[in-house]
């Protein structure tokens, strides 16, 4: 999917967006189960406010503008309504998630939100919010900061393994269903199942390094081979 | 390429709002100017209504009354550095006959009406080039320049006859000669004279002239028949 | 990217992006036309009988609604005539009589006589139906563009086809 297609390292939208469409693949994989409620109520509302706008057009042309006043006087109010509750549902719902959903083992849910890039600091900032599946109560809350260069080689191509590293390392109900990248995440010396973390924007990744991750990629992706979606993360 | 094309976007984008932002201020910044105009007279100097083609291209005789005025005005306040010209004109206005007893005029017409530019809009103007060459002088090395908006008029002759639809305006009654003036900025809003004071705008004084009467019809009938 | 469009709900919402560009700078216009009772609240000056006041590409905001008073001699109105299509921008010289059924006379500041010969055959003066609204504000220039728009209609194939494009493929 969008790995293997390169983008610009300068543009900081392009390296967040493919950043963001990598999470639900990798976490997809390891046996979570996505919600697609957010997304689906802002399509709803949004194509709703569509529809409104395309049948005030409809009629404007066939009927004019005096014919039609007092529909089009209720599309428009309507039309800002829902355009209100789209934007409402955005900033104070949806807050920013690119994933939601429950864990493999269904007892906890995740709400991974980014973080938009400001400014020119080309740093990926990833929150992550565990909560108890039964209850709603919020487990823990962690917050990942990392320089894109961690899993963007310099042709702007989307290096997956260490991007994995790194969540599984620092959520902990991912690293559950991936104690393969959470070990790789341990022998990196970096904090195991840390807390709010507030790592150096370098990551640095040495070449040996790098070269141990391809490896337990490769590995990783036989063992799951045979489960669903395993080819979409190795990419 | 990608973000070449967004770069181009966004400086466009952010000239396009700093540009509307500078416009609005512009245009606020009238509110804080004060304008004071004010008419120091305006009276009817010779009235006359007869009866024939008002205009060369009209279709039908009719009455039409022709009114001579004589206008003293100061709105030099009406220029600031957002003022592109103003329109002035002055009215007869009448109330219809039906409805006399009600004080509401009914009637209205422009008898005479008038463009000055400021001097940032000279170059816009109707004139003939010895006319801008005079006007340039005036102002020069001035934005706004204080003689723009002096009016004095004697005697002067109307520029356009008046008529009513029904085809008679002889002996109307009530008639009075108002000024107006219409504000047009470089942006912003178009202002008209007013009868209350709109913040630091003064209401436009004495505007009105007295009422009179128009003469009956004679003269060129009279002359008519003369002839005949 | 385009990639996105193997992901339905994903293409979904970049259709949707693109859709409420549009929608809403066409609800905004039909907003404006009902607050100001105007089918048409922003127009451009195509011609320069309203000169020195007005030149060609002049953007103008138009008020249709008689509050506060009645459309009045001096206003600047846009009017249209029966059988005309072209709005005309010109200020009302005279009116007789009041209420929608007020005689009104128009003339172009710039042009020497009045509007008569421009009204439809046989009609000597304007009702308050045939204006469009009365002009309460001006922004110099910015109208050019659609002239340039409507006078070279390749240039808009090509900045619609630039705009779709741009939409599509960006996402932020």
């Amino acid at each position: 999917m969008s790995q293997q297609e390169k983008i610009s390292v300068y543009n900081l939208a392009d390296l967040k967006n493919t950043t963001d469409d990598a999470i639900p693949n990798y976490l997809n994989s390891l046996g979570f189960t996505q919600s697609h409620t957010l997304s689906d109520v802002r399509l709803g509302l949004g194509y709703l406010a569509l529809l409104t706008a395309a049948a005030c057009f409809a009629w404007d042309y066939q009927l004019g503008f005096e014919a039609t006043k007092l529909p089009t006087a209720a599309a428009v109010a309507l039309y800002a309504v829902l355009n209100t509750a789209l934007t409402v549902w955005i900033f104070f719902v949806e807050r920013g998630a690119v994933y939601v959903g429950t864990s493999p083992d269904g007892r906890a849910r995740v709400r991974l939100t980014s973080a938009s890039v400001r400014g020119a600091v080309p740093e990926y900032r990833l929150t992550a919010e565990v909560s108890d599946a039964a209850t709603g109560r919020v487990r823990e809350t962690v917050e990942v900061r990392r320089g894109f260069n961690a899993w963007f080689d310099a042709a702007g191509r989307f290096v997956a393994a260490p991007f994995q590293v790194v969540l599984a390392g620092q959520v902990g109900v991912i690293g559950q269903a991936d104690p393969k990248r959470r070990e790789a995440a341990a022998a990196e010396g970096k904090g195991t199942t840390g807390r709010v973390v507030d790592e150096s924007v370098s990551a640095g990744y040495t070449p040996e390094m790098l070269a141990a991750l391809q490896g337990a990629e490769a590995t990783g992706a036989e063992a799951e081979a045979g489960k669903k979606g395993g080819k979409r993360r190795k990419a | 390429m990608h973000s070449s094309w967004m770069r181009i976007q966004n400086v466009f984008s952010y000239f396009t709002t700093v540009l509307f932002a500078l416009g609005a201020c512009i245009a606020v910044s009238d509110l804080l100017t004060p304008r004071a105009p004010v008419v120091n007279s305006l009276k009817f100097t010779n009235l006359q209504v007869v009866r024939g083609r008002p205009h060369y291209y009209s279709s039908k005789h009719e009455e039409y009354a022709i009114i001579k005025f004589s206008l003293d005005a100061d709105l030099s306040s009406l220029f600031t550095w957002n003022t592109k010209d103003v329109f002035v004109y002055v009215t007869a206005e009448w109330p219809s006959s039906s409805s006399a007893s009600a004080n509401t005029t009914t009637n209205q017409a422009v008898i005479w009406d008038t463009i000055i530019t400021a001097p940032s809009s000279d170059y816009l103007g109707n004139y003939g080039p010895a006319t801008l060459k005079k006007l340039r002088k005036s102002a020069a090395g001035k934005s706004i320049d204080p003689s723009r908006g002096k009016l004095v008029l004697k005697n002067q002759r109307p520029k356009y006859q008046i008529t009513h639809p029904s085809g008679k305006i002889a002996s109307t009654e009530d008639v009075t000669l108002r000024l107006h003036y219409d504000v047009q900025p470089w942006v912003g809003v178009l202002m008209r004279n007013h009868n209350v004071d709109v913040g630091l705008w003064k209401k436009l004084e004495g505007s009105v002239s007295r009422t009179f009467t128009l003469p009956s019809l004679k003269k060129k009938d009279e002359a008519k028949k003369a002839k005949a | 990217m385009l990639s996105s469009l193997g992901n339905p709900r994903q293409a979904a919402a970049q259709l949707l992006n693109f859709g409420l560009i549009i929608s809403t700078a066409f609800m905004m216009w039909k907003g404006l036309s009902i607050f100001t009772d105007s089918s048409s609240p922003i127009v451009v000056v195509l011609s320069g009988s309203m000169e020195p006041a007005m030149q060609r590409g002049d953007l103008l905001v138009l008020w249709n609604r008689n509050i506060w008073a009645e459309t009045a001699v001096g206003d600047i109105v846009v009017y249209s005539v029966k059988g005309k299509d072209i709005p005309i921008v010109h200020r009302v010289v005279r009116k007789f009589g009041v209420g929608p059924k007020a005689k009104l006379l128009t003339k172009g500041d710039n042009n020497h006589s009045d509007d008569t010969e421009l009204y439809a055959k046989g009609q000597d003066f304007l009702e308050r139906e045939n204006i469009l609204g009365t002009v309460v504000g001006y922004v110099p220039f910015v109208g050019y563009v659609t002239i340039m728009l409507s006078e070279h209609p390749w240039m808009k194939t090509a900045m619609l086809g630039i705009m779709g494009l741009v939409v599509m493929l960006q996402r932020e």
